[in-house]
This record gives structure tokens, sequence and C-alpha cells, in this order.
């Protein structure tokens, strides 16, 4: 990602939406007993894209926002959001995955990290009550909707981070085939 | 040039996660009215007006997907159901949206002519703004605040899925345009409670994950339980420690008694009357109110 006041001014933005869209209006819509939750896609989708320094900078401030906004433990979203954000910003700099479908399992892969690894801080924070299994089914659910919505979702914040990347996400592209005609000593090479 | 650029991210995760880590110390080691609360209340307040908007623009979008995935589980019911959803699938969506609010108004408006239920409570109507994602700590945010009379530790009732309501949490945090709820089901909360009619008293507990099953715990075996009863606060007249509650609020009803040959008390699974999943309208009952009617305690 280009540093720079763009990229920090739009990233900013695309927190403040992604939060505020999640607590008033797509906590409330529930599928199958479960919502879907946008946070952990905006950071996997900026980790997967910009790398993984934008990706723990942009988890933290992700999980603030949503701690100051709902009151809650603060820095306990910021902690586990930042793993995810690093975590997924690694695998594309070490893997450089390049296949169309490459969203889906890391968004599947982010979230499942996330609600696990948020339960683990709450139950190592303050959880004294009895936890009822739907609450596995609730996170199953969670990854698989986040799991559907995956694909429009990070090619929509591929659009919004296009202008402030550095290297432009995407299919590698194709090696020319040999060459079998021209002279004789270059056929049958890649040129 | 490679060894500066690993330093470089190795140093950026390290800050965010000792950032991360030194603000929970800090904010679980300050007390309510610390630095870090107060920066949280203000931050709630900034953000309330963009909330309030969006959580209104997007509710019709919000309904007619809630609408769709009632009409999926239903194909899985019996044939009444099906027969429902065929009815419910000739009303508009926006029609839909103004009874429900109509219905919960209504609900919360008649709550306090049950005859239980303490008068003099002088209840304020806010809307639903904003509610926690997580099973882990379920609270909600409201659009009124301090600026409308709403203080910490003050009850709030909320509408239920027919008809009626009860209680479904106090307020925890305040500012001068929005209040923080807690709800009976966020896994910090503890309501002491009565069974009506024969008075058997304990403690409400929550069963995170699961908002419609709830444990009153603490009922001593043999004290006589039945399944459909009515519980409601208990509240206490103890100078040292005195309920959050006024006695007389509905909480929910009896589904379950467990009684378990080994353990002390038995577990009654209750019901909450308050719709806890899909909240639009709450009351939060800002004065004390007096008790209507006296429950016999043996």
């Amino acid at each position: 990602m280009i540093p720079g006041p763009s990229s920090v001014i739009r990233v900013a933005l695309m927190i403040l939406v992604a939060v505020v869209f999640q607590i008033a209006c797509l906590v409330q819509i529930r599928v199958l007993g479960g919502t879907a939750d946008i946070t952990p896609l905006l950071v996997a989708a900026v980790a997967l894209y910009a790398g993984s320094v934008p990706g723990a900078a942009t988890g933290f401030f992700t999980g603030l926002l949503l701690d100051l906004a709902l009151g809650t433990n603060l820095g306990a979203s910021s902690l586990v959001l930042t793993a995810v954000g690093y975590g997924v910003g690694r695998y594309r700099e070490q893997r450089d995955p390049s296949h169309g479908l490459t969203p889906i399992p890391v968004a599947a892969a982010a979230t499942a990290a996330y609600v696990l690894a948020y339960a683990a801080v709450s139950f190592m924070l303050s959880i004294d009550a009895p936890v009822s299994l739907l609450v596995v089914r609730e996170m199953l659910i969670t990854v698989l909707l986040n799991a559907l919505i995956a694909m429009p979702f990070f090619a929509i914040t591929r659009r919004l981070l296009r202008p402030v990347l550095l290297v432009e996400p995407g299919p590698r592209a194709r090696r020319d085939s040999t060459i079998s005609s021209g002279p004789i000593g270059l056929r049958g090479l890649e040129v | 040039m490679y060894d500066k650029t690993v330093r470089r991210r190795r140093a950026a995760l390290l800050i965010f996660v000792a950032l991360s880590i030194g603000l929970l110390t800090v904010y679980f080691g300050e007390s309510a009215s610390g630095g870090l609360h107060a920066i949280q209340r203000g931050a709630q307040e900034a953000l309330a007006p963009i909330e309030e908007g969006a959580s209104r623009a997007f509710k019709p979008v919000r309904d007619a997907i809630n609408w769709a995935g009632d009409v999926f589980d239903a194909k899985s019911e019996n044939k009444k159901l099906k027969d429902e959803v065929a009815q419910l699938r000739e009303d508009l969506a926006e029609s839909q949206t103004a009874q429900r609010e109509a219905e919960q108004l209504r609900s919360l408006v008649g709550l306090p002519k049950d005859e239980l239920f303490p008068q003099g409570t002088e209840p304020i109507t806010a809307r639903v703004i904003a509610r926690s994602p997580t099973s882990w700590q379920s609270s909600i945010q409201i659009d009124k605040g301090s600026g409308a009379g709403i203080h910490e530790d003050m009850p709030v009732v909320a509408a239920g899925g027919d008809g009626g309501g009860g209680l479904a949490g106090t307020v925890t945090s305040v500012s001068g345009g929005t209040a923080t709820v807690t709800l009976i089901t966020d896994e910090s909360s503890a309501v002491s409670a009565q069974v009506m009619p024969d008075g058997a008293a304990g403690i409400v507990r929550p069963t995170v994950g699961d908002p419609s099953d709830m444990l009153l715990d603490f009922i001593e075996k043999g004290r006589p339980v039945s399944t459909d009863t009515t519980v409601i606060t208990s509240g206490t007249r103890s100078d040292r420690f005195e309920s959050l509650f006024p006695r007389g609020i509905p909480i929910g009803q009896v589904t379950e008694v467990d009684a378990e040959e080994r353990e002390l008390y038995q577990r009654v699974h209750i019901e909450p009357f308050a719709d806890l999943k899909r909240m639009d309208f709450v009351q939060v009952l800002t004065r004390r109110g007096v008790e209507q009617a006296q429950v016999l305690v043996p």
C-alpha cells in the first residue's frame, strides 16, 4: 500500500462504514439463527491486498472502533483483529495466492479465527455463566455466511483500495507460449 | 533491506498487540468514571447520530431479509406455519415494519397495567440503534441518554413476541444522547427473582448463546415449582444491598424444572417474556415505583 494521507483516509472511511453498518444493520439480520460479521472480512480483505502491516493496523483500529461504539471491553476486539490482519497479510506475502476463489477460504479462515479467538479472550476476561452449545452453531453460521458474501465483499474492497495499492492484485500474467518458428536457435525457447 | 522489512513488520505487530493489551489492562483497572470509559462514552455520543441514521435507513432491507429468513425456516415446519407465511407474503414490507413497531409500542404501553407491575415508574420509550454482534457480551444502544433523564442502573423493559413483555436489562453507561443497556442475557447479568404465586426466590442467570433459555438458580430442593408459572423481579428492601430492579417486573415463564439428586438446588429453566432478539423499542423505568401486590413468602 502506498503510504500517505490518501491511504489512511480511504481505509479509515472503510472501517467507519463497515463498523456502523455491522452494529446498526447487519447484526439484526438473522439467517438460520446467526448473523454475518463483516468486520473480520474487512480486515482480511485489506490484509490480503495490502499486506501484513496494513492488515494489522486495520485490525487494530477496526477493533478499537467496535469496542468504543459498543461499550465493550476496550482492547479485546483490537487484539484479536490485529492478529487476524497480520496472519492474513503474512499468508499473502509468503504464498502470493492468485486463484480467483482465494477470498472464500481466506474469509472463512479469518472469520473462524476471529470468533474462536474472541471467545477465548472473553472466557479469559470475564465469562462466568453457563455456555450453551448454540454458541458453536452461531459461530459456524457466521463463518458460513461470511464465506458466502466473501467474493462480492472482497471485490468491493479491492476496487476501493486499488488507487492506493503498490501492487495490483489479481491473477498472474500467463506466460507466452514457446515459439515454433523463426531462427532455428530460438525455437523451443520462451521469448 | 530484507532484514529491515522484517524488523519493521515485527515492530508494527508488537506495537499493535502491546497497545491492545495495554488498553485492556487499563480499562479493567480503572473505575467507570476513568479516562478510557469517558473516551468510550464520548465516542458513543459521537457515533450515535450515524448509527441511528443507518439503523433507520436500512430497516426496510433488514425486515425484508428477516422476512425471507422466516420463510426459509417455515418450510421445515407444519402446514399451519406455511399458511401463515403465505399470508405474510401478501403484506408489504413497509406495512409490516409499521405494524411491528406499533405492536411493540402497544405492548410496552400496556405492560404497566399488569397486576404485579410496579406503578409510578415513569417509563421513557427509546429506539434501539445498535447492538453487540457477539453472544459473549449482550448489550444494546438506545437513542436516549442523560438528557432525557436516564441514569445508570435503571431497569429496562421490552415488548414480547406475542404481546406483553418483560425485563430486558439495565442501563450500564449513559452519555448525553445515548445509553448502553446490558441485557439480562449478558454473561455478567444476575437478577434476584421470585416464582409466582408461591414466592420461591432465586437468581436468574443467562445461558450464554441461548437468549430463550435462562436459569433460575438457588431454588432449594423441595420447594414446589411448576411449569408455566410466572417469574418476576423480587427486589430487596435491604439498605445495604438494595436490588437494581423494583419488585414485580415480569421476567419470564418457567419451562422446565430440573432437580438432580446430587445438587443442593433445583435448576429452573425459564423463557424470558421480552423478545430480546428483535427489539426495536425499549422502555427505561426512570423511577423505582410502588409495588402493587404482595407475594406470600413462606
